[in-house]
């Protein structure tokens, strides 16, 4: 397993925001964690990232324990929900920063990032900034810049959320591609059950702080508690009448 | 007409009345009378004037130079300072008793700031006193002077004092505005080391949204006249206060000089506001993306 976590417990106050949470991630795997707003998915994110310490439970990678290790040494991304590019750099200078940080050669920056640009159809903005970009190229953008540094787990916050549903499918798609090209595991937030489905090698599901995961997703499908099989029927059944409706206008 | 459009209209006019048109009014006397078109000693058109301050010995250009070498420094002091304070007591800054005593500075008149300065820092002043007692110096007049000196000290840290809280304040609200706080945790998780997070991502995005502001505070700094009065030395002078000498000597003569100057430091000032308001349209739009 690249990601394991165990028993993950976290307070706020005298509110419990997560309650012996476990999941694991494997190699070139996504799990999807749905939930509804405030029920936790964002802390447990930024506990597995670092950016917030646990009351208690462990954080593994590839086996070795990082509860307490610091979040620039995890080589875990966390992507919010809005894009978050840097608004002085251009383009090429946000895919670019993770590898600037490391101080890689300057060809090998040049070359690493040019090509992530011609991945991500981005060549022709490399020199714009961010407020010269739509949505869908600021997003993109910002997954550039988080899969060129091959983090071992990217962390993903309802990425797509302030999308259009057109760019949002373009989006899914995209990412689906660069992850399992570049191999990289990751964790999968939101609260829409499609994008759940869809982007999910596995599926968890959040309430209250505690997180049920299934082994695949026709697990989670069958299951009657959380409405997916009632999701499917219903669209099915609106295919259906939307065919007979097309056979008895051709009739 | 709708009545905001009226009430734009009339704001309008009242602008141009009560500020664009006595500075142009001004301006216009300042332009005549340094080519001697005005003034009781007025002959007649003459470049004469012009040509006085590429004379040698005259202090206008030394007088320039020393004041943007004075802006410069106080405002690359003022801005470091501010970023260092913003770097590392933010959450201070935001509220409690520091963001309150941070304000203080900015309410004191340049006269009692210099006069703060002068009483501390001069040859005879407090630290002097105090270093002597203590036995670090023979007399107090070892005391290096950093008040009334050639290089503008005193004057320096006057407007760094003056400058620093202010900076430190708009870099707070920068702070929150441009969501640096985020932007710092994704530079964390993309490997960005406290220090790399400070100069990579906070630092110049701060310097960049403050930019038209470091301008226009450049402006203020080489324009200021009380501080270098009390601070500075008689030569060389800050502009401000060349300008008043020639503008108040007997010695009518001194005049157009006194108004080449006031013209040269109004082409400057409109320059480096010209180039703080086209990076204020870049932001706008910017913004608005």
């Amino acid at each position: 397993m690249v990601l394991t976590v165990q028993e993950i417990g976290k307070c706020f106050g005298q509110q419990m925001v997560l309650q012996g949470v476990a999941l694991s991630v494997a190699e070139r795997q996504t799990l999807s964690v749905l939930g509804r707003s405030g029920c936790g998915k964002t802390t447990l994110l930024k506990i597995i990232a670092g950016l917030i310490a646990p009351d208690s439970g462990t954080v593994r990678l590839h086996g070795a324990e990082i509860t307490k290790k610091p979040t620039e040494q995890r080589n875990v991304v966390y992507l919010y929900q809005e894009p978050l590019l840097f608004p002085h750099l251009t383009v090429f200078e946000n895919i670019a920063f993770g590898l600037r940080l490391r101080r890689l050669p300057n060809n090998d920056l040049t070359h690493r990032t040019t090509r992530m640009l011609e991945h991500l159809e981005l060549q022709a903005h490399a020199k714009k900034f961010p407020h010269q970009l739509s949505g869908g190229q600021k997003q993109r953008t910002a997954f550039g810049r988080a899969i060129i540094i091959a983090p071992d787990v990217l962390l993903l916050d309802e990425p797509f959320s302030s999308l259009d549903p057109e760019t949002r499918a373009s989006m899914q798609h995209l990412f689906k591609q660069l992850a399992q090209e570049y191999g990289i595991a990751s964790l999968f937030v939101t609260h829409d059950l499609k994008e759940a489905i869809l982007m999910g090698d596995s599926i968890g599901y959040m309430e209250a702080g505690k997180l049920t995961t299934f082994a695949s997703r026709q697990e989670f499908i069958n299951h009657p508690d959380y409405g997916a099989r009632n999701e499917i029927e219903f669209w099915s059944s609106l295919r259906q009448q939307a065919t007979n409706h097309d056979h008895a206008a051709t009739v | 007409m709708s009545s905001k459009s009226n009430l734009d209209r009339a704001g309008f006019l009242l602008f141009l009345l009560l500020a664009i048109l006595p500075m142009a009014a001004g301006l216009l006397y300042a332009a005549s009378y340094s080519v001697g078109l005005a003034g009781l000693l007025s002959e007649g058109f003459t470049w004469e004037y012009w040509g006085r301050p590429f004379q040698e010995g005259n202090q206008i250009f030394a007088s320039f130079a020393f004041s943007l070498g004075v802006a410069l420094a106080a405002t690359a002091i003022t801005l470091l300072v501010a970023l260092l304070l913003v770097l590392t007591v933010r959450r201070s800054l935001d509220s409690g008793l520091l963001a309150h005593l941070s304000t203080i500075p900015l309410a004191l008149p340049g006269t009692v700031l210099a006069f703060v300065i002068l009483q501390w820092c001069s040859g005879s002043g407090i630290a002097a006193r105090a270093a002597y007692a203590l036995g670090l110096l023979q007399t107090p007049a070892q005391f290096p002077g950093i008040v009334n000196d050639q290089y503008g000290v005193g004057i320096i840290i006057a407007q760094v004092m003056v400058g620093v809280p202010f900076f430190a304040l708009l870099f707070t609200q920068l702070w929150h505005s441009q969501r640096i706080s985020q932007l710092m945790e994704l530079a964390q998780t993309i490997g960005a080391t406290r220090a790399q997070r400070a100069m990579r991502v906070a630092v110049p995005l701060l310097l960049h949204r403050a930019f038209p502001t470091v301008m226009l505070h450049l402006v203020a700094v080489i324009g200021v006249y009380e501080v270098p009065l009390l601070l500075g030395v008689q030569s060389p002078q800050m502009i401000s206060v060349l300008t008043m000498r020639n503008y108040a000597m007997f010695d009518l003569q001194q005049k157009p000089e006194a108004f080449i100057c006031a013209i040269l430091y109004t082409l400057l000032s409109l320059l480096l506001i010209a180039i703080a308001w086209r990076r204020m349209h870049r932001m706008d739009h910017e913004q608005s993306a």
